[in-house]
């Protein structure tokens, strides 16, 4: 009687003691560093209270990198998950016959790379003068177009969001592509008896079926806009003029290059704060109605 | 009896080996030694240099550890604080450094440096390795910048060496008007920009001033100098390639070596890179000069730019002794005559190479270095991490044309006094 009920629990524990020496405790201890002037390499540290805080918040760099997050996490729904939904709908819909399959892997290889390859792909293909981009407006317009799409602060961003939509719009059709196939069949030949049309079929049948997937994949994107850091770091640095840095960037560039510790375990704080919170959000607003 | 005997002999012999073999362990030293050189040729001379070494000194194990540039700048903050913080290790001269003396990371080598060692090397180089009036490493190799130049595009358009900076201006228009890039530049990483910043200062503002002024528990960058030399640098932005800040050092110096750009601001440092990948056509064709003086500027119209590179101890080695003798050996004679020939690099040993042993090329940009009795740190080495920050960014910004030099200054003594408050 006794033996069964402590089982499970002796099953969990290895994991559970993991994820405390790995996840929890650190976090705990971050929140404790976020009060204090610290550095790696000198011992002792001075308590600050929460002036690593008001100076975050009084640094302009901080806003930029919060628009540029918010952009990202903006774009990322619109195109990773909203155009991610209409090429799985239509990549599961009987428009297509076996060479759905081959459109498949098209749209998911890009995922497979890792970002810092594709970085050095997107840096080279976004060149002034090398670069892919401008050789090819270049072949329409017959003008000699040597735009800096990564050295201007109006564009940088922007392009390399581009690239991340590039890279992650078929990851997310993929794990919607799964949800799709998992819808009865019997559903659809419903909808048909009564007539749908293609697109009814999708909004009626196959969107609200999936809204479990739609909501997982938007909690991913929208937390995985404001983690951003690969994409950056391998291809602007942050940089022209800090234009480019978003929270990630940010972060890393005070505790390794201003040697501020404490002060990036505070914008580590915020980070924890705003990807806790917008999925908090995310989660309840699709429960609505639910219960 | 012969049993007995033969017993006892091998336990003798056994007793021996133990003994033998636990003096040997006892006195067997392991030196952990972290340098920044992953590529070829240079990581294949540091493993040499090690084995030669270990071969000298039978007791002497080095554990060497190779970590590239980049991550390295953030690999020896982290390992410093630790119980794995290496026994000998590279630094850059300067502020780099600096902090971690600060931080009591870093030994105090002055007094073997007195004890004749110092006398074997090149003081103007020991120089940048001071810190409050104490030593603490020894030059690995030399370094300073100068504007290498294509002399066929001098000839083309018919300009010789500028000798001020206004004879400067006029050579690059004409240079402009003739068709060519005249100064090719790769500002991705502001480092570069840090460089032309670095001599413009000296030579805009007295030599005592800017030491203060990169003491970031001092520096207020209040001389006028300050302003003179961003105001000489904006006069140069027109004479860049296009997209300055879009593309890397490396990319730019292409256009030199393809002779679409007239010169480059480049390190003695890139002389064999230039020997060993530019195009026969300008390998025959390139000579340098110095960033033309500024006339009647407040600075030493004579400092150079340019720092070297060197390696420390930690301060809390087990073994300073060992330590001290591998960084002698590393920083001596024997290495910095193979580092010439294999790697045309050269160190801060009094007369290591003479004329004719490295190519010209390299000989006489070396002996730049020599002559000059104030070298000058990197600008962005010499700057506090945070100031250098916020104006690399600015100086960023300057050669886009989307700030003025007031307003870089500012920002620039707005950044230094939140530094100030922190000491």
């Amino acid at each position: 009687m006794y033996k069964k009920n402590i089982t499970p629990y002796l099953f969990i524990i290895p994991a559970l003691l993991f994820i405390l020496i790995f996840v929890y405790i650190p976090i705990v201890e971050n929140f404790y560093f976020s009060f204090y002037r610290m550095n790696s390499y000198a011992p002792g540290k001075t308590f600050l209270g929460l002036d690593n805080y008001i100076d975050i918040f009084q640094n302009e760099i901080f806003y930029t990198a919060i628009i540029n997050n918010t952009w990202y996490a903006v774009i990322s729904l619109i195109f990773q998950v909203g155009l991610g939904l209409i090429l799985a709908i239509t990549l599961e819909s009987k428009l297509l016959g076996k060479e759905r399959k081959f459109f498949r892997t098209v749209y998911f290889l890009p995922s497979v790379i890792a970002i810092a390859a594709v970085g050095l792909m997107f840096y080279y293909i976004y060149n002034p003068n090398l670069g892919l981009l401008n050789a090819i407006i270049n072949l329409f317009t017959e003008s000699n177009f040597n735009y800096a799409w990564l050295g201007k602060p109006n564009t940088a961003i922007f392009a390399v969001i581009a690239m991340s939509q590039w890279q992650f719009t078929g990851y997310i059709m993929i794990l919607l592509i799964v949800a799709i196939q998992k819808i009865p069949e019997e559903l659809y030949e419903v909808a048909e008896i009564e007539g749908a049309t293609s697109i009814q079929k999708a909004i009626y049948v196959t969107i609200p079926q999936i809204k479990e997937m739609i909501l997982v994949t938007s909690v991913i994107t929208v937390i995985g806009a404001f983690k951003l850091f690969t994409e950056i770091f391998v291809t602007t640095r942050g940089g022209p003029y800090d234009t480019t840095q978003v929270l990630g960037t940010f972060m890393y560039k005070t505790a390794f290059f201003y040697d501020k510790m404490g002060y990036a375990a505070a914008i580590a704080v915020i980070i924890f704060f705003i990807t806790f919170t917008t999925s908090v959000i995310q989660i309840r607003l699709a429960n609505r109605g639910e219960d | 009896m012969s049993r007995k005997i033969i017993t006892l002999s091998l336990v003798f012999a056994m007793l021996l080996v133990v003994t033998f073999s636990l003096t040997i362990g006892a006195q067997e030293v392991t030196l952990k030694f972290l340098h920044r050189w992953t590529q070829e040729p240079d990581s294949t001379f540091f493993e040499e240099v090690v084995a030669n070494y270990e071969a000298q000194n039978p007791n002497i194990n080095i554990d060497m550890e190779v970590v590239a540039n980049d991550p390295f700048k953030e690999k020896i903050k982290i390992i410093l604080g630790t119980e794995n913080a290496p026994d000998v290790f590279f630094t850059w001269p300067g502020e780099f450094t600096n902090r971690f003396i600060r931080a009591g990371q870093v030994m105090d080598i002055t007094s073997y440096m007195e004890d004749g060692w110092g006398d074997t090397l090149i003081d103007s180089v020991v120089e940048p390795f001071k810190y409050e009036g104490k030593i603490y490493g020894a030059p690995y190799r030399l370094d300073a910048k100068v504007f290498v130049y294509n002399t066929k595009i001098f000839e083309d358009v018919g300009v010789e060496e500028p000798k001020n900076f206004s004879e400067f201006i006029t050579v690059l228009d004409k240079i402009k008007n003739a068709g060519y890039t005249p100064i090719a530049f790769g500002n991705m990483f502001p480092w570069a920009v840090s460089h032309y910043m670095g001599q413009l200062n000296a030579y805009s503002v007295p030599y005592d001033v800017y030491m203060e002024d990169l003491n970031p528990a001092e520096g207020d960058f209040a001389h006028p100098g300050y302003l003179m030399a961003l105001e000489k640098y904006e006069e140069l932005t027109p004479y860049f390639n296009e997209n300055a800040n879009a593309i890397r050092h490396d990319e730019a110096r292409v256009s030199l070596f393809n002779g679409e750009a007239a010169m480059m601001y480049l390190e003695i440092i890139e002389i064999p890179t230039i020997e060993q990948q530019a195009p026969e056509e300008f390998k025959n064709n390139y000579d340098v000069f110095v960033m033309p003086p500024i006339e009647g500027a407040a600075g030493d119209q004579t400092a150079l730019i340019g720092y070297p590179e060197g390696f420390v101890v930690s301060a809390n080695t087990e073994h300073p002794e060992e330590a001290i003798a591998f960084l002698k050996y590393l920083t001596g004679k024997e290495v910095g005559r193979k580092e010439a020939q294999d790697l045309l690099f050269v160190n801060g040993v009094k007369n290591v190479v003479s004329e004719g042993e490295i190519p010209d090329s390299v000989y006489n940009t070396t002996q730049l270095v020599l002559k000059t009795e104030r070298l000058v740190n990197w600008f962005d080495s010499s700057l506090h991490a945070e100031i250098w920050s916020v104006t690399g960014s600015e100086l960023q910004k300057l050669t886009d044309g989307v700030a003025t030099p007031e307003e870089v200054l500012e920002n620039m003594r707005e950044i230094a006094e939140e530094v100030r408050a922190q000491f």
